[in-house]
């Protein structure tokens, strides 16, 4: 008898409570509401054709794109039907995947009645939810998870769940070699089957990871109370990628770290092997040296470094800081693929054996419109809609298109060591079937005839720099040719370029100096090139060319000081590296484009 | 009682729950867990069998390095390596057990100080949480972190304040007392030994281990009060420990283990025995009863099936015998059983084994 009466005076308690919450409360609920209210239109549930298997998605730009997991897509196939909160159902395509990160961008399609588009409005402009900044995120945040659990909803309205965030920067292994869940956030928001590829969302409605995989051991594989969440950041990262519709790879410095722990003390990563033929060898990592911190972050663990180097995409450089002995050393380094063993940053990816998902039957619908295999791509219909994006931009700002004749850039240059500068001249002239590059350094002048000249030795001029002469001539191309002087043109993704200072490396640290670039991969004769145009204005900041051999170090060449000539942006500035040397620096006084 | 009352009882701390958590939504648990995360440590030891794990976590109990933990197996080694919040590593040894509390306590074996810790006294001098209290759940479940890597923390709601049934199959756990049952799925792997705390970071509970009810195959969640208390038999008298003299006297090195006997099957003597169990799916049919058991006052004969015990049904042999391990001396246990077509109920009360002569 005594427990009912406790009961019922509990219950009196709870309807006291909820009668005379105090307004700050009203108020913190009634944002959460708001908040889900905002973003309910912008989750997305995802079907295979036919209303198979299924999961979550969200969507991020009104164009239509959403992000879900790899795992989602992979039993649809390219093409897939998307169920938003209005309950109509629409076609979508693969766009890119991130099979290692487990992430894959799709695009959904307006809806149209005969001609005309009517959902998700006329502009078929869709809803959209923000991301945000998944690295301000702590443990015992809040968090919100959308989706379509046990796939309960019919109409497609998501199911929300809310908790707590129990953990960041967490490492879960990969199954094999994909799926691995880097630098991800963990969750006791309650996720389960279908909420796969579904946003985690912070109390302000800001996209903060995509819900993908739970610890699950002996109950099942429901929620555990544990799920992860993959960081938004990780995602941003690959998002240049993604959108150019590539079949993206993670990537691997070329060392192996381990955690070193003094008797008692501190861990700290020592290197333990460096692989012969990556590029953190030939920046001068070796055995025993103590990585301190990679892309701006601590490292203290090997789960540290997994987290970190597990968050960038294959071929992107960024600044490891080492200490051997008593001395630090900051390095910019090229990422190492995993998928694939070799270093090949120069142009497409090379065929490989997994094919972008296919389900069963192929691309359909609408969506098949948009869908175009190729090798190496989610969905190569995308890469050509970014490389049109990327030239269209371009030529605003330097239309050279007619200008084939002879050019002449006359200049002076600094050069390392130098105390003076001296006279400079690039001269490119074309005879027939041959085009003739000079460049003109004080006294010294050397040639490359194109395609006369075919050693590696005589491609290779002026000597020291990589290649020079090759890359004015393949500068000049690009101007004046565009894509059609090239035997092969992609996009490659977004890359950071880090653009020296004035002259020389200058002492500001890396990092500091960071660009997010569009990046093209050339491909004319023997010259493999990695073109990097600026993504706020796409002028053109940097190219690497690559004679022959793709992992050879590449002579690097950087613009800037852009003026307007004769209504045409173009640099003043060329700067020359070639492994880490600072060959030169050019001050260009006139341009005579012919 | 507490079982019939539970579910009602369990609605109103639901909505007692909810109340309290919608006033704290938007605010941030991470200073919380920070700090709680300080006084917690990271134990690695023997396991990877059975699936059992070979982690699980600690509370430090003193700036010294002692360490709060689950007697469980990863301890059954000596050496047992720790990590503390900021990625120092120890070797430490277990110094005292208590299988009565299941609990044990380590001791880090080099010279520390200053390490953050719970004042295992002042913890306890508080009163004990109610139903429907917000909690914050941390432990290294899963070994998601290493090194300097914090715990994990989940929130949820002590749903019932509740005797655990630690008896052989139903929740097979040495310890049998009250615990709090809490609403969030935090008793997973390697999460024994963690932090029970509330939004402040008072310590509430050490949390148990992975138990499964083997009657209806869910998993459930508790942890073991700090103000626990248990009965243990030292030389043949009962003693009454609470959780706070063994971390005392512990850390001491001065507590004495209870005596193992105690700890033995608690079923009492019914006096049935059952048909032979050809196959494992016999179902319960009185073979025998003996003369002046309870069974045989409570008017039970051979060939009676009986189909409930306390309500649950056991419709095997096996069944049965678990359930009934369940009921010690002393305990009154309802069965029900078929006799030709009828069903008739009787009541037996349990008693102490007789004491009979060596095997014959």
């Amino acid at each position: 008898m005594r427990i009912p009466a406790l009961a019922c005076s509990l219950l009196l308690i709870a309807a006291a409570a909820v009668s005379a919450q105090p307004p700050m409360v009203v108020k913190s609920e009634a944002d959460r509401v708001a908040s889900i209210a905002k973003v309910k239109p912008a989750v997305v549930a995802v079907f295979a054709r036919g209303g198979q298997g299924g999961g979550t998605g969200v969507l991020i730009n009104k164009e239509g794109y959403a992000l879900t997991n790899f795992h989602v897509v992979q039993p649809t196939g390219p093409t897939m039907q998307c169920g938003l909160a209005d309950g109509v159902l629409y076609d979508g395509v693969v766009v890119g995947i991130d099979k290692v990160g487990d992430v894959a961008l799709i695009k959904l399609l307006p809806k149209k009645v005969g001609d005309k588009v009517v959902f998700p409005n006329k502009e078929g402009e869709f809803p959209f939810a923000e991301m945000g900044n998944s690295d301000l995120v702590r443990e015992g945040d809040w968090s919100i998870a959308m989706g379509n659990p046990f796939l309960v909803a019919t109409d497609f309205t998501p199911t929300v769940t809310f908790g707590l965030v129990s953990g960041v920067h967490r490492y879960q292994p990969p199954a094999g070699i994909f799926l691995e869940y880097t630098d991800c956030i963990q969750i006791d928001t309650s996720i389960n089957p279908g909420n796969s590829g579904g946003p985690l969302f912070n109390l302000k409605g800001e996209i903060i990871g995509i819900n993908g995989r739970g610890s699950f051991d002996k109950r099942g594989r429901i929620n555990s109370g544990v799920g992860y969440a993959i960081s938004i950041n990780q995602i941003k990262n690959f998002m240049g990628h993604l959108q150019a519709g590539i079949d993206t790879d993670h990537a691997s410095l070329g060392a192996l770290v381990r955690s070193e722990v003094e008797k008692v003390g501190i861990g700290r990563a020592k290197v333990t092997v460096v692989l012969e033929d990556s590029d953190v060898a030939r920046r001068g990592l070796i055995e025993d040296d103590v990585v301190m911190s990679f892309a701006g972050r601590q490292i203290t663990s090997d789960n540290h470094y997994k987290n970190i180097v597990g968050i960038f995409p294959r071929g992107w450089r960024l600044p490891l800081e080492y200490k051997r002995g008593d001395t630090q050393k900051e390095i910019l380094v090229r990422l190492m693929g995993i998928q694939r063993k070799e270093i090949n940053d120069g142009a497409a990816p090379p065929p490989d054996n997994k094919q972008p998902p296919k389900g069963k039957g192929g691309p359909q619908g609408e969506g098949a419109k948009f869908y175009e295999p190729k090798p190496g791509y989610a969905n190569f219909y995308f890469n050509r809609q970014e490389k049109q994006r990327v030239f269209t931009a371009f030529k605003k700002i330097s239309d050279l298109s007619k200008n084939t004749g002879d050019w002449n850039i006359e200049g002076t240059v600094r050069q390392l060591n130098a105390v003076a500068n001296s006279p400079s001249l690039f001269e490119i002239k074309e005879k027939g079937a041959t085009t003739t590059t000079t460049v003109k350094l004080g006294p010294f002048v050397d040639k490359l005839d194109e395609p006369v000249d075919n050693t590696k030795e005589a491609r290779m001029v002026p000597r020291g720099s990589g290649g020079l002469a090759a890359a004015i001539y393949l500068w000049r191309t690009m101007l004046t040719a565009g894509e059609k002087g090239f035997t092969e043109c992609v996009h490659g993704g977004m890359e950071p370029l880090y653009p020296p200072p004035g002259v020389g490396i200058g002492d500001k640290k890396w990092m500091d100096q960071r660009v997010d670039a569009d990046v093209l991969n050339t491909v004319k004769g023997v010259y493999h090139t990695k073109w990097f145009f600026a993504r706020s204005d796409q002028k053109l900041l940097g190219m690497e060319v690559r004679v022959g051999d793709l992992s050879d170090e590449p002579c690097e060449v950087y613009f800037s000081d852009y003026k307007e000539v004769n209504g045409r942006q173009l640099p003043h500035r060329i700067q020359v590296f070639h492994k880490d040397v600072h060959y030169g620096t050019f001050t260009i006084t006139k341009h005579d484009l012919k | 009682m507490i079982r019939k009352n539970f579910f009602r009882l369990s609605a109103c701390v639901l909505l007692v729950g909810l109340t309290a958590m919608a006033g704290r939504a938007q605010e941030s648990m991470t200073k919380t867990a920070v700090n709680v995360n300080k006084k917690m440590v990271k134990l690695f030891g023997i396991g990877g069998f059975k699936g059992l794990p070979s982690y699980g976590t600690g509370i430090l109990v003193s700036e010294k390095g002692h360490i709060l933990t689950v007697n469980n197996h990863i301890l059954i080694n000596p050496g047992i390596l720790v990590h503390v919040y900021d990625g120092r590593r120890y070797q430490a040894r277990v110094i005292a057990r208590e299988p009565a509390l299941d609990a044990a306590i380590l001791e880090i074996d080099e010279e520390v100080v200053a390490l953050p810790h719970y004042d295992f006294d002042q913890e306890t001098a508080r009163p004990t949480a109610e139903n429907g209290d917000w909690i914050l759940a941390m432990s290294n479940q899963f070994k998601i972190g290493v090194g300097d890597e914090p715990m994990s923390v989940q929130r949820g709601v002590i749903a019932a304040a509740a005797d655990l049934r630690g008896r052989r199959g139903v929740f097979d756990a040495p310890y049998a007392g009250d615990v709090y049952f809490l609403d969030v799925i935090a008793c997973n792997p390697g999460a024994a030994g963690g932090a029970l705390v509330n939004r402040k970071g008072h310590l509430l509970g050490l949390l148990g281990r992975e138990l499964k009810d083997t009657r209806i195959d869910t998993w459930i969640n508790y942890a073991v009060p700090v103000q626990a208390t248990a009965e243990v038999s030292r030389e043949g008298k009962i003693e009454k420990v609470s959780l706070a003299d063994f971390v005392k006297l512990g850390i001491q090195k001065k507590y004495k283990e209870g005596d193992k006997a105690i700890r033995v099957d608690k079923g009492g003597f019914h006096g049935i025995t059952l048909v032979v169990k050809a196959v494992s799916s016999v179902p319960p049919y009185v073979e025998e009863v003996m003369l002046g058991s309870p069974a045989d006052k409570a008017g039970l004969r051979p060939d009676d099936l009986i189909l409930y015990v306390e309500g649950f049904s056991v419709p095997t042999i096996t069944s049965f015998l678990d359930v009934m391990k369940q009921y010690g001396p002393g305990s009154d246990v309802d069965l029900q059983y078929q006799r030709g077509n009828k069903l008739e109920k009787v009541r037996l009360k349990l008693t102490d084994p007789p004491k009979v002569p060596a095997a014959n």
